[in-house]
């Protein structure tokens, strides 16, 4: 028994601190997820001069609301579980898991801390280390939208298949936009492996500023978010499901498999957050904080334990992720809705030009710096 | 070991994805089991350490071409009625007819396991791939983007005429 495990020691070693992984940065994820359905509600509150939800309580303990994901949650659980009597029962049932499963996944290539030794062993802080990380975001995302369409078709219901038919236009035609932004980005790196840019995020571009993406590519950025919000589905995109006034693509579900829509849309902000954060803003990243410890432009140093070094890494990247949720849950309550055409118009006459431009002149000004 | 049983589980799932596919009556569902033979083609290429090209599979053919191959069959008739299969005679025909192209299939099949086999086969890096496509094949790309260019010009003004004539 003991040889089985000496002779498979690394193998065993790798299948261990990933399963380790994935169970601590997706119950992270979760559990955030939770929380910002309850941050939608409060920050909504707070922007039409509401209190918002304060009154689940367990014990008499009320905490501001604090309770009331778990709330939802089982009232969600209780909730009569319909399917339309001409629906498509298998299909029904599969597209929540369409819309959810592709951006779980996505969490695997994305790099939330450098590494941490653990009894001199390196542990990299990231489930998935591929070479073509941002190609395997780009493929996974466009699978989401299957997850719209099978819910509105499966529902056999006119309504909820007009709403797919808006929804898979409007993510078809961000996509490209989505991808063409990165394209900038990859020029000046040169990898597509997400920890690799990370990594080249942590130069310092004239010997004190840190070389972030958005130092580089500061419309790109804009472009990015913009498109990524779009993906999103949320306002000021929301045409494909807004949820007081059009009817969208799930209109026939009901329980749970509702649930897993919105819940797919609040993890899908956080995917958004992470990548804006991973791509634009550093990643995990402190200006001039590196494996020893803190390095100054100026020649001071501050010699960190390498743990706390790894813990400031991982809480910048959650404090940037933090920040970009907030964000787009603010931009959601302060933007009106585009109009169909204004959506269509936006993307394929404005943005789509635009994110073109942005890689010529990415390219013209690596060819005069003479970095090609 | 490993990468042989995940060729052999992917392998069978495009296999038998596709061969549900060819029974599936309804089209919008056959759509998605060929989406699901796609998916699995990537899974085969994943297992080959073939990064690039899984990935391109899924971005170009299951996240692209099935895209709208599945939102084009939702809006017709069909997706949305339950026709009744075909008569006896033609189902024997067909069936007859698709044994005919297997054995067929199979007999090619043998000389390209010569071709495949060979060790010059192997995936290249994106680097590998940019610089031949933008090195000595830089004018043929060029003008594939054009062909295509002028494809959707043309299918744009062809759907365009038939509408103004009715």
């Amino acid at each position: 028994m003991m040889d089985f495990f000496e002779a498979n020691k690394d193998i065993l070693l790798f299948a261990g601190a990933a399963a380790v992984k994935v169970l601590i940065f997706l119950n992270a994820i979760m559990g955030f997820t939770a929380l910002l359905t309850l941050a939608e509600r409060k920050v909504s509150a707070l922007m039409q001069d509401r209190i918002g939800p304060n009154r689940a309580s367990v014990f008499g303990l009320a905490l501001n609301g604090l309770f009331h994901p778990v709330a939802d949650g089982i009232k969600m659980v209780f909730k009569e579980d319909f399917v339309p009597g001409r629906a498509e029962k298998l299909l029904f049932t599969l597209a929540p898991f369409f819309a959810l499963v592709p951006v779980l996944a996505l969490f695997a290539v994305i790099p939330f801390g450098d590494h941490v030794m653990i009894f001199g062993y390196k542990f990299d802080l990231l489930i998935a280390d591929l070479p073509l990380g941002l190609f395997f975001v780009l493929a996974l995302s466009g699978l989401a939208i299957y997850g719209v369409f099978l819910g509105g078709w499966a529902s056999k219901n006119n309504f909820a298949l007009l709403g797919a038919m808006r929804g898979a236009a409007q993510m078809i035609s961000y996509e490209v936009v989505l991808g063409l932004t990165l394209v900038g980005l990859l020029m000046i790196y040169g990898s597509a492996g997400l920890q690799d840019m990370v990594r080249a995020q942590g130069r310092l571009l004239f010997g004190f500023l840190p070389a972030w993406g958005i130092i580089y590519q500061p419309f790109a950025f804009i472009l990015f978010l913009t498109a990524a919000i779009a993906e999103n589905k949320r306002t000021p995109f929301d045409l494909v499901e807004g949820e007081s006034e059009i009817i969208g693509y799930f209109m026939e579900y009901s329980s749970m498999r509702f649930a897993t829509f919105m819940f797919a849309e609040f993890v899908e902000i956080i995917l958004v957050s992470m990548l804006a954060a991973t791509l634009f803003f550093g990643g995990w990243q402190v200006p001039y904080l590196y494996d020893p410890g803190f390095i100054f432009p100026g020649g001071q140093t501050l010699p960190l334990n390498h743990y706390i070094v790894a813990a400031m890494q991982v809480g910048a990247f959650a404090a940037k992720t933090i920040f970009f949720s907030w964000l787009m849950l603010v931009i959601r309550w302060t933007l009106p809705r585009f109009r169909f055409d204004q959506l269509m118009n936006l993307c394929w006459k404005t943005l789509l030009p635009l994110a073109l431009l942005n890689i010529l002149i990415t390219g013209a000004v690596m060819l005069a710096l003479g970095k090609i | 070991m490993m990468i042989t049983a995940a060729i052999c589980v992917f392998g069978g799932l495009a296999a038998l994805a596709t061969l549900l596919m060819i029974f599936q009556r309804n089209p919008v569902k056959a759509a998605l089991l060929m989406l699901a033979a796609l998916l699995a083609t990537a899974g085969i290429y994943l297992a080959l350490s073939a990064q690039l090209l899984a990935i391109l599979q899924v971005i170009l053919y299951a996240g692209a071409i099935m895209t709208l191959f599945i939102v084009a069959l939702t809006v017709t008739p069909a997706a949305w009625r339950d026709k009744p299969g075909p008569a006896l005679i033609k189902r024997v025909i067909g069936l007859a007819a698709a044994a005919v192209i297997l054995a067929e299939l199979l007999k090619l099949s043998t000389a390209l396991k010569a071709v495949a086999a060979s060790p010059e086969f192997s995936e290249t890096g994106t680097l590998e791939i940019a610089r031949l496509i933008f090195g000595p094949f830089v004018f043929q790309f060029e003008l594939l983007s054009l062909i295509i260019l002028a494809s959707i010009v043309g299918a744009v003004a062809l759907t365009a005429k038939r509408r103004t004539a009715q």
